[in-house]
């Protein structure tokens, strides 16, 4: 597996993106799972992550395009190719970045002080959120589109999970140990359904694009998706520490337990990042062994 | 409710199982790899997996870059014939850049012909 410099700078431009836009989409499903717990500076500060990272995943989203053109030829000169660009956009980047961005302009509905106009976020959050089914190795299998319905699920789960957490540390800022027991809680009892949703959605993805236990050592993408779930399985535990251990004591108000939740949250925040780095990395430079 | 969503993911990945296409990879050429010509070739064919897009193709050949049109707004295809210029003898090296059309991932390869005297 070679990876030039280019590559590498698409592969952020990817993985900067995911973040982005499952970011403020996991923010927008926060704010209607738990905003009632929160104050309205809370829901405020939350509302302004949502607009920086809507904007993030709108330059992403473009800075991707451009740096997979520059792939083609090796050069700043084929980022600015039009012939290279409207290739990456009819192989499916196109429908893919115009559903992302439909969706990340209803996201933006949550900024507003119009409380009609904010139903329209969480509709926004879950187009973003799945329009990176619109391409890659899933896509493909297309007439089938039993495995893009698992990815679409695959994606929802991972925004509602991945977003929480920087709103959960927004919250958590205000040291107001009752409230964060409170959201911990709430949060807490979604998270553990869509977990395992998430979880059985990507063991079935895993499955159909990889089939043979023998690929997880034998192929680059394999070798790749292994250390990824090395990363899941980290989070999911940090994440059970959380539900089974700190959630209770935070309830019982523990004031270490609030200092180690915060921490937890952070840690988790890094493995959700690097997860989503080796994601992008493992769906540009290599390809399912099937 | 959940036990049911959990076993409907379950056995909709169950009935996956199919074929998967990977990143657009060429399959054969025309010249082949490492192929040593008695008469220089006429036309270049490359032959992908997959249905793809030819974005760059470049023929090398004694150190220097022997121009191919190469027609960026093709429609996708698994097989591409490009015309090429009368060849000298020697060692010639082919790069390509792909996109494939159902993935939009972008490959790259090279290899290596000859001509001899």
């Amino acid at each position: 597996m070679e990876l030039s410099g280019w590559d590498a700078a698409a592969v952020c431009a990817k993985a900067i993106t995911y973040a982005a836009t499952l970011g403020a989409a996991g923010a927008i499903f926060f704010l209607g799972i738990c905003g009632s717990l929160l104050q309205e500076p809370q829901r405020s500060r939350i509302r302004h992550l949502i607009g920086i990272l809507v904007l993030a995943s709108t330059l992403g989203t473009g800075a991707k395009i451009l740096l997979m053109s520059a792939t083609m030829s090796g050069d700043l000169a084929g980022m600015f190719d039009k012939a290279f660009v409207l290739m990456i956009l009819g192989a499916g980047e196109g429908l893919a970045s115009g559903v992302r961005l439909a969706g990340l302009a209803l996201c933006a509905f949550a900024l507003s002080s119009n409380q009609r106009f904010r139903a329209l976020a969480p509709a926004g959050a879950a187009i973003a959120s799945v329009s990176f089914a619109g391409v890659g190795h899933v896509h493909g299998l297309l007439p089938n589109v039993a495995p893009s319905l698992l990815l679409c699920l695959h994606l929802l789960c991972a925004a509602f999970w991945l977003g929480a957490l920087a709103p959960l540390l927004i919250t958590a800022r205000d040291r107001n140990d009752s409230q964060i027991a409170a959201v911990a809680e709430r949060f807490g009892k979604w998270a553990l359904g869509l977990v395992v949703l998430l979880l059985s959605a990507g063991a079935s993805l895993l499955w159909t694009l990889i089939g043979d236990a023998a690929q997880f050592w034998s192929s680059d993408y394999g070798r790749m998706m292994v250390i990824k779930l090395i990363f899941v399985a980290a989070l999911l535990g940090i994440a059970g520490v959380n539900k089974l251990y700190l959630t209770p004591r935070l309830l019982q108000g523990d004031s270490k337990a609030f200092v180690r939740f915060r921490r937890s949250v952070q840690t988790e925040m890094v493995l959700g990042a690097l997860i989503l780095l080796i994601t992008a990395t493992f769906t540009t430079v290599t390809g399912p062994p099937r | 409710m959940l036990k049911q969503a959990i076993l409907a993911v379950a056995l909709s990945g169950a009935m996956l199982a199919g074929p998967c296409m990977a990143h657009a990879k060429l399959q054969s050429s025309v010249p082949s790899k490492d192929a040593q010509l008695t008469e220089p070739p006429k036309t270049l064919t490359l032959t992908f997996n997959e249905a793809a897009q030819v974005a760059v193709l470049k023929l090398i050949g004694g150190g220097k870059e022997i121009p191919i049109a190469v027609d960026k707004n093709a429609k996708a295809s698994p097989s591409f014939t490009f015309p090429l210029p009368a060849l000298a003898p020697g060692s010639y090296t082919v790069q390509w850049t792909a996109v494939a059309a159902d993935d939009g991932h972008v490959t790259k390869g090279s290899f290596a012909f000859s001509i001899r005297a």
